[in-house]
């Protein structure tokens, strides 16, 4: 009798042990605290406009060295300055430069390069994938998910919008000398140099 | 005895070399479409179709009625009778996901077009339209088409496909900044026409003073063009669609629809086809996810457009 007792519970305790070890309770919401970890697009985006994209936007070349090249021989600029992720006709350009405001309007300001190029620099519509795309860093793949991909636009665009417009735009006025950097969009197909809006990453008055 | 020797030998390389050929053209190329009902789809499984022939391929399109099981049944056709590569357009970004595993454990490359499934490694390559994208131009542009004042509706696809989401995110991304903008209703038509115009008139009833509706497909944008029409609303309201269909097109030029943005469907199938071809003849390595651009098509640049695409250079 007693050995019986023994064996049943010694059974029951290692039904107890393996049926303790092989359920596990989490709370839902840790589980998904613990997913929304995997990628962090606003530190992502911190790290990559500190470490790449002002790095990048350094190395960019002049507005108006950039412009005349696109006038004069568009594929070669376009094969050698420019960037997508995509494939079609939308190619993404870094410039820099430095010019003299012209206007201001509620969307943009207005700027003329000492070569006489007219630029427009956006001041409102920080949208799209020009300062991700432009300096050819990122690519698609190195995202398992597209809406990574897309939420790292909008925190760079973020950043900008927070960090880089508000001191410019409380002091430019007409006449200043600015100096900036950035990225424009262009269409290969559909090359319009007339209108073209740079989104900046560096917006400096001299 | 020897020159004998050296035509046999001959004669057998030759033979070899018809094998080889002969394989490759032996092989079929499944086209499975979520829908042949929306004339979108249907360009897109047509124009897949048509460049397995121009590759020397044989090729079905099966349709999957938007439906998962319809997809399954569709896949089990296609393994069991020796298809080679399907070239597949997902109906739910997660629930497609099994299907295509299955295709990968039978040794049959996927190569998902313009939809997406949630897996990074399931399909061998994902060649996709960069809606997010497209939709952040088409927020710029109904910020700056409505002064950033107004309430408008927001008519949604299938609410399990990631494009749905892309879209609508890539709008919210911009259009959200303006205060000014108040989304007063946001609904799923399913991608539908006939769900599109049942769902405006629906939001008619609640809202009569809309400004503007913003579509994630053109055949949604159609369908609520023709309930506010048949409610008298036609002018006063901008709609806004998504894709580059040929109604939508012509709605533009008309001043039906404010704008769409053009995928360019032509591309995502002839790359699929022309992966499933190089599959065959051995390449493995694959980008796993390609975006295809999207363009804005709006009255200023319609003339460079035309139904699913751009209009040729002269």
């Amino acid at each position: 009798m007693m050995k019986k007792i023994v064996k049943y519970t010694l059974a029951l305790i290692v039904v107890v042990f393996i049926a303790y070890n092989s359920v596990y309770f989490r709370k839902l919401s840790d589980v998904k605290a613990a997913a929304a970890k995997t990628f962090n697009p606003e530190s992502f985006a911190k790290t990559y406009l500190t470490k790449k994209l002002l790095p990048a936007s350094a190395h960019a070349p002049d507005a108006d060295v950039l412009i005349g090249q696109l006038k004069t021989n568009p594929v070669k600029a376009f094969k050698t300055d420019a960037h997508s992720l995509d494939i079609g006709n939308t190619r993404f350009f870094m410039v820099k430069g430095q010019g003299t405001i012209t206007n201001i309007d509620e969307s943009d300001v207005y700027i003329i390069t000492p070569g006489k190029q007219n630029l427009k620099i956006a001041t409102e519509y920080i949208f799209g994938n020009a300062l991700r795309d432009a300096p050819g860093i990122i690519g698609v793949n190195d995202f398992t998910n597209s809406m990574d991909l897309n939420n790292v636009s909008a925190e760079i665009n973020k950043l900008v919008r927070n960090e880089v417009l508000p001191p410019f735009k409380s002091k430019v006025k007409k006449g200043d000398s600015v100096a900036f950097a950035g990225a424009f969009e262009l269409n290969q197909e559909h090359i319009n140099l007339n209108n073209i809006e740079i989104i900046p990453v560096t917006l400096i008055i001299k | 005895m020897r020159s004998i020797k050296i035509f046999l030998l001959l004669g057998l390389l030759s033979f070899a070399g018809c094998k080889s050929r002969t394989d490759n053209h032996q092989k079929k190329m499944a086209i499975v479409v979520s829908t042949l009902n929306n004339p979108w789809f249907v360009f897109l499984a047509q124009t897949a179709a048509a460049q397995a022939k121009t590759l020397g391929y044989e090729s079905k399109i099966f349709d999957s009625q938007n439906n998962t099981a319809v997809e399954a049944d569709n896949f089990d056709n296609a393994i069991s009778s020796g298809y080679s590569a399907i070239l597949f357009n997902p109906t739910d970004a997660n629930g497609s996901v099994a299907n295509v595993l299955k295709a990968k454990k039978a040794g049959i490359p996927v190569f998902c077009m313009d939809r997406e499934v949630n897996s990074p490694d399931a399909a061998t390559s994902q060649i996709l339209s960069d809606s997010y994208s497209g939709c952040v131009d088409l927020g710029k542009y109904f910020v700056k088409s409505t002064h950033a004042k107004g309430n408008y509706v927001e008519i949604l696809g299938i609410v399990a496909d990631n494009n749905t989401w892309a879209r609508s995110k890539g709008f919210h991304s911009v259009v959200d900044y303006y205060p000014g903008l108040k989304m007063v209703a946001q609904q799923s038509a399913d991608f539908d026409r006939n769900k599109g115009m049942e769902v405006m008139e629906s939001i008619l009833q609640a809202h009569p003073d809309i400004t503007a509706g913003f579509c994630g497909n053109d055949a949604m944008a159609m369908g609520a063009y023709q309930a506010l029409a048949a409610a008298g609303k036609a002018h006063n309201v901008k709609v806004l669609g998504f894709d580059g269909a040929g109604d939508a097109i012509q709605g533009i030029k008309e001043g039906k629809i404010l704008a769409t943005a053009m995928q360019f469907p032509k591309v995502m199938a002839q790359t699929a086809a022309n992966y499933a071809d190089a599959y065959f003849r051995g390449k493995r390595d694959f980008p796993k996810k390609i975006q295809v651009g999207v363009e804005m098509v709006t009255a200023d640049n319609i003339d460079d457009y035309i139904a699913y695409g751009k209009k040729d250079k002269q």
